[in-house]
């Protein structure tokens, strides 16, 4: 341990990153860890790596140090030029292009190949100063984010340079529009742009996760122009920051072309032309993959993905991955208004043959709450993994009074997610439960069973008649803040399941506002407690998000929110 | 398909002419079904809906595993997407529940739906065409240019888009349906009671001073019920159809995890191109013999009843 | 002649009106609400208010359809509710051109195949070759189309690999490429229409080669095919001609399950997102294509029929 290197470094930090640097040398958290939660709060990579190197390396600690999440594909190393097609979801039918309201795997990534967020992505699929931000660093106690912004990023439409009054209007736009990762985090006028270099970000209350939800893993925070107006689609006005132009829009096939953006601050991109090209079913695009009619696909499951998976020449990309599928009861207006009942539920669920049947092993058992064991804040010893028990299922029954154990599942047609509710009622079935299963569109689905929409009179009461019992598909995020505030915080803009606990609220809070890892872990013991007893919505596991593409090309990034970022890729010709 | 209508270019007419004294019709009718319970084609197809009409009615005589049922072998794991084999003749699907049991238990659904729709057409178009038929006029011609609206749009079409407004139970299903085939089952049936009202029993008994009511009903009524048989067995065939494609669509009765040929279709096809195609294929080949079935049948009673 | 288009295109018209009727009043009865979807999740109610204002959606019923008349009479569709700022007409017209291609294979390897079938039969009539020929249509016909799309697909698609699985053509695809992808489904349409098809060929040409007009020519010295050529097809191919016209309206918009099987888009495909969105502009305007294409075709195959057969034309107009 080079202690006097250490001082230096300790001297020249604010408190937020002081106590990350404590934790560390004090072996409190691992060296991954370490270096996930650095960049976070904005720690450069040089930075961390001298103070890893103050700290002395030790074998001991380098427990997952090393790891290869496969994110990307390495540099790019094929020729210049070409056309690359990827194989996307086809948007769903509701928003259309646009920024602030688009909800779906397939939109996001058509739409985050022109604009850009202020925090992007790293090789090891954590956020990094890959993008419009170059660095940023919190206050004292973390309620103020400055980010430094990128020189040289211009506006395709306006050829402007980026500034950040731009930045000021896409989080006043955010806050308007209700984004599910910055509400309740900042408000109205939080941005100051005096200096246009800087965006000087003022939160409500102090919040140790603040870059991430600017970053690429909220994937509604793209940075638009100050005068983009509300409800403006992509295809109406095509413009962004990006790599890529927008040459062309098909809503009815769903297929974007782009081109190169000359002006790009990156560089020129290896390929001339990109074309994302939608399929409204996950077979057909894995069946022009193996055709190898395209090039990269964006999203696969293992069911009917068999045949990528035995590929020798096709290359498989397992971004890190918190994606789930969240089963959420009503609590307030259902018939499941007990948490015994809910219990119940979760006791009868064969976790071992919904990993096995529906995911072949690629996922990871989930204990009824939404925090993934990789979380440097995550307790392992809060809440012990609940197994299939029909006995306790049979006797929470019982003491909860409810006889009338008749019900129906409702879910949207995505992946695996119907086969996961057959699995449930077959399950439930063993402990008396009488489920039937209702599929429906998946727009149908989100549009009217998941959260039909607030409340008139009762703040919370934030999803107003959403279903009984249902099935929602959560996206990946790296921090579990959205799974914890929007998904179940009172009055939380995608609580389908109206849960309103002042006691998990305030926990929720005290995570946030922790900067330090071991109040982060503290918080986090019990909010995992308070949902695994009260079980407003339940988690049997969280799967691998699986992409690919050939191995004649390389260079591509991707993240389990849909992006597939190909502005380094390239393609043999 | 749009229902082709059956009194086109084949059939000679509903009716054998003038009225037969009513002790001729009963004989021709007990030798016309002689004559159909000894036709090849009848037989083959009467079979196959036996054995399916037995598979909706007691489906546990066929299969040990039930429709919603995961495969356990003796070491408690599952086989979910395994090919045909001794385990599971047709394979299991997604999760691991036997496609076999799901063929049998896939029947009552279909089986009960259709034919209902099929009943509830007849009977409507029966009253409407005879109306129609009998008192012509501006009540005809009003009902006319109705049926044409709707016949000129493809069932289906109106189909999904009542189902999506009114939801997707059994009871929406089966009266869309039947209410989309009355139309066509009315104009058969006008045309055959235009050709009737001109012969000269319906003439006597206008001049005997019977009422329209009692002409329609007690006279003409019994010599069109040829048609209303071969009506309605056709009508089951593209019932069966309009059933199976919604389903497929995913806008099928109630409960989607319960068995159900267009809904295993449905789940099954995309993994045809992968390799597993018997999830989609035994269903696809159930509905397909059904469909033949009913489709002899009423082949051979047209031929019986029309000649 | 002239007065019987006219009065065909006036009772055409009232048609359309009494279908646009119905098809408003389904989307009206709607339970989604196509400005709750189109602004999202998050938005606030006087978003909700406000993009139902701008959508016509408050006024009163009859205003409503009054606006939707005018639209349809002066061709302006309007715009897509799900795909803002898209024209109505720019979504159907590549589905229905998507149709078209489709439609037009299909007829034209039906047509012939069913019509030579059902000659064949007469011809042969009564021997195993007119048995197998009748028992082959029986059996295909009124199978779901879509049922026989998944079993052409696994046969041929997937086990033989004769012919690609799923419709997707390329881009760069010349004429022939395209065909290649829509062979499957045309296919699965022949099976849906040979049998019915073949058997009225096969009634009309029973009737005609017994005729007496056939018995004369056989007389003077006529050969069989001689007086299939002259006589019989006339004769056979007005009922096809007549039920090729009654069905474009389901080819053209009713092919929704074997659309979705070899992920085709179609106009089938086009009003099913559309009833699904729900997206009222585009399930109207799609709706009243798919009837404008009936009636178009109907007329046409009654004036086909008409110019073939002299006699019919005395009782064209009574229909």
């Amino acid at each position: 341990m080079d202690f006097k290197r250490f001082d230096l470094m300790r001297r020249n930090v604010g408190p937020v990153e002081l106590d990350l640097i404590e934790s560390y040398a004090q072996k409190k958290i691992n060296r991954r860890d370490f270096v996930k939660r650095g960049t976070i709060v904005g720690l450069s990579a040089p930075f961390m790596g001298a103070v890893i190197a103050a700290c002395g390396s030790d074998a001991a600690e380098e427990g997952a140090g090393t790891d290869t999440e496969g994110t990307g594909s390495g540099a790019a190393t094929g020729t210049v030029g070409g056309n690359l097609i990827i194989g996307n979801q086809f948007g769903d039918a509701n928003s259309g292009l646009d920024p602030a309201t688009m909800l779906d795997l397939g939109t996001y990534n058509v739409v985050s190949q022109c604009f850009e967020y202020l925090v992007g992505l790293g090789d090891d699929g954590n956020i990094a100063a890959t993008a419009l931000a170059t660095s940023w660093s919190p206050n004292a106690d973390g309620s103020v984010w400055t980010f430094e912004l990128r020189d040289g990023p211009v506006w395709q439409g306006s050829g402007e340079p980026l500034t950040s009054a731009d930045v000021a209007a896409t989080m006043d736009r955010a806050v308007e529009f209700g984004n599910a990762g910055l509400a309740g985090v900042i408000g109205e006028g939080s941005v100051d742009a005096s200096d246009p270099t800087k965006a000087v970000i003022t939160l409500l209350e102090p919040n140790g996760n603040f870059p991430v939800l600017v970053s690429l893993f909220n994937t509604q925070s793209l940075i638009t122009p100050a005068d983009y107006s509300t409800g403006t689609t992509l295809d109406e006005r095509p413009d962004g920051t990006g790599a890529w132009k927008l040459d062309s829009f098909d809503p009815t096939t769903f297929v974007a072309t782009y081109s190169r953006n000359e002006n790009w601050w990156g560089g020129s991109t290896n390929l001339d032309t990109i074309e994302l090209r939608g399929f409204s079913d996950i077979g057909t695009a894995v069946t022009a993959m193996s055709s190898r009619e395209i090039d990269v696909i964006q999203n696969f499951s293992v069911i009917g993905g068999e045949g990528l998976l035995n590929d020798d020449s096709f290359n498989v990309l397992t971004p890190p991955s918190s994606n789930h599928r969240q089963v959420p009861f009503n609590v307030q207006q259902g018939k499941w208004n007990n948490p015994q009942i809910r219990q119940a539920l979760a006791y009868t669920f064969d976790r071992e043959q919904m990993v096995n049947t529906l995911f072949a092993g690629r996922a990871d058992i989930a204990n009824d709450h939404p925090i993934t064991s990789g979380l440097p804040f995550f307790d392992a010893d809060a809440t012990p993994q609940r197994t299939r028990d029909i006995e306790m299922a049979k006797q929470l029954i019982a003491d909860s009074g409810i006889t009338d154990l008749t019900g129906t599942i409702e879910c949207g047609d995505l992946g695996e997610i119907p086969e996961f509710a057959q699995i449930i009622q077959q399950n439930a079935a063993e402990a008396g439960f009488d489920f039937q299963v209702n599929v429906q569109s998946n727009s149908t689905f989100y549009g009217d069973s998941w959260c039909p929409g607030p409340s008139e009179t009762d703040p919370n009461l934030p999803c107003d008649g959403s279903a009984d019992l249902d099935i929602v598909d959560w996206g990946h995020r790296p921090t579990p803040d959205i799974f914890l505030g929007a998904a179940l915080s009172s009055g939380g803009v995608w609580n389908g399941s109206n849960y309103a606990n002042p006691e998990f609220d305030q926990k929720l809070s005290d995570y946030r506002t922790s900067v330090d890892v071991a109040g982060q872990k503290e918080a986090i013991g019990s909010i995992q407690s308070i949902l695994h007893e009260d079980a407003p919505a339940l988690y049997a596991y969280f799967f691998n998000y699986l992409a690919g593409h050939a191995d004649t090309v390389s260079g591509v990034q991707t993240t389990a929110l849909g992006h597939v970022i190909v502005s380094g890729a390239s393609k043999d010709a | 398909m749009t229902d082709i209508d059956n009194s086109g270019a084949e059939t000679e007419g509903a009716s054998s002419g003038s009225m037969a004294p009513a002790q001729d019709r009963k004989t021709v009718k007990q030798e016309q079904r002689k004559e159909l319970f000894a036709t090849p084609s009848f037989i083959i197809g009467a079979v196959i809906l036996s054995f399916w009409v037995l598979c909706s009615i007691v489906p546990g005589l066929f299969t040990k595993w039930g429709e919603n049922e995961v495969i356990r072998l003796a070491d408690g794991s599952t086989i979910p997407r395994t090919g045909p084999g001794a385990n599971a003749w047709f394979g299991t699907d997604t999760i691991g529940n036997d496609v076999f049991a799901r063929v049998i238990y896939g029947a009552d659904n279909v089986l009960i739906n259709a034919p209902i729709s099929a009943l509830i057409a007849v009977l409507a178009g029966a009253v409407l065409g005879l109306t129609m038929g009998y008192y012509r006029g501006l009540v005809d011609e009003i009902l006319s240019r109705i049926i044409e609206a709707i016949l000129s749009l493809p069932v289906i079409l109106l189909a999904l888009m009542v189902v999506v407004v009114f939801g997707n139970s059994r009871i929406v299903i089966v009266l869309t349906i039947a209410a989309l085939f009355t139309p066509v089952v009315a104009r058969t049936v006008r045309s055959a009671v235009t050709s009737e009202a001109q012969l000269d029993y319906v003439m006597s008994a206008k001049l005997r001073g019977e009422s329209g009511w009692f002409i329609m009903m007690k006279e003409i009524f019994p010599n069109i019920t040829n048609v209303l048989i071969v009506e309605f067995t056709v009508r089951v065939g593209y019932a069966i159809f309009t059933v199976a494609t919604l389903s497929f669509l995913g806008l099928g009765a109630g409960d989607q995890s319960a068995a159900d040929w267009g809904v295993d279709i449905a789940n099954g096809y995309s993994l045809i191109q992968s390799g597993q195609w018997w999830i989609s294929i035994f269903p696809a080949l159930a509905i397909a013999s059904l469909v033949i079935s009913v489709n002899l049948i009423a082949d051979s009673i047209e031929k019986v009843y029309n000649s | 002649m002239v007065r019987f288009i006219v009065r065909r295109l006036l009772l055409s018209i009232v048609t359309l009106f009494i279908i646009l009727l119905v098809v408003f009043a389904l989307t009206r009865v709607f339970p989604s609400d196509p400005a709750k979807q189109l602004a999202g999740p998050f938005a606030s109610e006087e978003r909700v208010a406000q993009l139902t204002e701008s959508l016509g959606l408050d006024d009163p019923l009859p205003t409503q359809f009054f606006r939707l008349v005018r639209d349809v009479v002066t061709l302006d569709f309007g715009e897509s509710f799900s795909q803002p700022g898209v024209r109505v007409i720019d979504l159907v017209r590549p589905a229905l051109w998507n149709s078209a291609k489709l439609v037009f294979l299909a007829l034209m390897i039906t047509l012939p195949l069913s019509i030579v079938g059902g000659i064949v039969a007469a011809r042969k009539k009564d021997t195993i070759i007119d048995r197998s020929i009748v028992s082959f249509g029986l059996a295909s016909a009124s199978i779901p189309d879509f049922v026989s799309g998944v079993l052409l697909q696994f046969i041929i698609g997937v086990q033989l690999g004769w012919l690609p699985s799923i419709s997707n053509a390329p881009a760069d695809a010349g004429f022939f490429g395209q065909l290649e992808y829509i062979l499957l489904p045309a296919l699965a349409i022949l099976f849906v229409y040979f049998g019915y098809i073949a058997r009225i060929t096969r009634a009309g040409a029973v009737t005609a080669l017994d005729s007496d007009y056939a018995r004369t020519a056989y007389m003077k010295g006529m050969s069989t095919s001689e007086v299939v050529r002259k006589h019989v097809l006339k004769n056979a191919l007005q009922p096809t001609v007549a039920v090729t016209g009654t069905q474009m309206g389901y080819l053209f918009g009713g092919l929704v399950g074997l659309e979705r099987v070899f992920n085709y888009p179609g106009l089938g495909n086009l009003i099913l997102r559309a009833a699904l969105a729900p997206d009222f502009p585009l399930l109207q305007t799609s709706v009243v294509a798919v009837a404008v294409i009936f009636m178009i075709a109907t007329l046409t195959s009654d004036l086909i029929i008409a110019w073939m057969n002299p006699r019919a034309r005395l009782d064209v107009g009574e229909n």
